[in-house]
């Protein structure tokens, strides 16, 4: 008589181990490309075309300048630039229907935080630090792309190499959580 | 000396001669702070969550009583006993800003820190408190809603000091006097809270503090505490 193989050498309990498998590995690679996916824009705004032009980034973000939120822009910011220009395009008609029904444009937040977490925009513009070191190269998107690996150890990364003797305030639990 | 060896920098006074108990402090607290409203039931079990409280005293037999008002709260201490406990470093000191900090995101809940808070000073969130309808819109951006499971206590308004600084930094000067004040101390109707700087002579704080009418609570026990009272008890520094 043959000995009955182990479980762990029974062909059905692999193949259902390598199926279990599989769907965590799945579910798990599913779940990351969600969070890194680009959310759905009621406008595709091109970002490359207006930063490409010159355009500040301050010009529709003006809150980073002064405060802890560098803001969306409003329907009356774009019309600013848009009612002078006159070209057309599908996306600029949904930008004059907006207008056209005193609507704001419903954007997405891409670049967030946690809520316990409290970014400050104001003393990074202010310490020189570039846009785009944070937010990606945007001459190379149309719409916002949210960034990789924006965690607590890359924050920190930055902030020990701003020297010494600043490393002890810019170290702080409460500087950012409270 | 205590002073070298844990420095201070944020200080409250706080006039007992003049304080009245009207719990203003204690509501400006708890909207400043999004601390919820936990409700009778759970009140009596013991799950009542106040960053700051008064405590009530009668002095003397009746009719002839008087109330004396103790407003408690975390008392920021030098050498405090919670942070030691703390498995997970959630509750550690700020060496910039010479305060406790409780790091809601680090905590696991232990509760060691409130168990071992001489002053009684931390509330535990033992359930996710529902926020009744309108009041959610007076949730505070710029302090995290906390969440089942996580301790918190009085920060000094912590968030204020940050944007005192900010403010003082964008309009490229130096922090001055009365730039940062917490809730409660706004508050209050008889201006019987003071808070500032104590590493400034001349801050208000400062000078309240060297009133002779001023001691800290429970200072046998060696913890340093930030925040000074004053009461006279009739003598007004005699």
């Amino acid at each position: 008589m043959n000995k009955p193989l182990p479980l762990w050498m029974r062909p059905w309990v692999r193949i259902t181990f390598a199926v279990v498998v599989l769907i965590f590995l799945g579910a798990a690679a599913g779940g990351l490309y969600l969070t890194q996916t680009v959310p759905e824009q009621p406008i595709q705004f091109p970002h490359n075309f207006h930063v490409g032009s010159g355009i500040p980034c301050m010009y529709c973000h003006p809150g980073a300048q002064w405060g802890p939120t560098a803001g969306l822009p409003t329907t009356q910011k774009c019309l600013g630039c848009h009612q002078q220009v006159e070209k057309r395009t599908p996306e600029i008609e949904k930008l004059l229907n907006y207008a056209a029904n005193g609507q704001s444009i419903p954007w997405v937040p891409v670049a967030i935080q946690p809520d316990f977490v409290q970014f400050n925009h104001r003393p990074h513009v202010a310490a020189g630090v570039e846009c785009a070191t944070c937010h990606g190269d945007l001459t190379k998107m149309t719409v916002a792309e949210p960034q990789r690996g924006q965690n607590m150890g890359w924050c920190l990364e930055c902030h020990q190499k701003q020297g010494p003797e600043k490393w002890e305030r810019l170290s702080d639990c409460a500087l950012c959580h409270y | 000396m205590a002073e070298e060896q844990y420095p201070e920098k944020w200080g409250m006074v706080i006039d007992q001669d003049i304080c009245t108990g009207c719990q203003a402090c204690v509501t400006a607290c708890s909207m400043e702070n999004n601390i919820p409203f936990t409700g009778e039931e759970e009140v009596a079990y013991g799950r009542g969550m106040h960053w700051l409280r008064i405590q009530r005293y009668w002095e003397g037999e009746y009719p002839e009583v008087s109330p004396t008002h103790t407003p408690m709260m975390c008392q920021q201490c030098g050498h405090a006993p919670c942070e030691p406990v703390c498995p997970v470093f959630a509750t550690v000191h700020s060496e910039s800003e010479s305060i406790n900090l409780q790091v809601y995101n680090r905590c696991i809940g232990t509760r060691y820190c409130a168990n071992n808070c001489p002053y009684i000073a931390r509330s535990f969130n033992w359930f996710d408190y529902e926020v009744p309808a309108p009041m959610n819109y007076y949730l505070n951006p710029s302090v995290t809603v906390r969440r089942r499971g996580v301790m918190e206590k009085c920060t000094f308004c912590v968030q204020r000091i940050y944007a005192g600084q900010e403010t003082a930094k964008k309009e490229g000067r130096a922090l001055r006097d009365g730039d940062v004040v917490p809730a409660c101390a706004q508050a209050c109707p008889v201006d019987a809270i003071i808070f500032g700087d104590l590493t400034d002579p001349n801050s208000r704080v400062s000078q309240a503090a060297r009133s002779e009418r001023g001691y800290t609570q429970l200072e046998e026990l060696g913890t340093a505490p930030r925040v000074t009272y004053l009461k006279g008890g009739g003598t007004y520094g005699g």
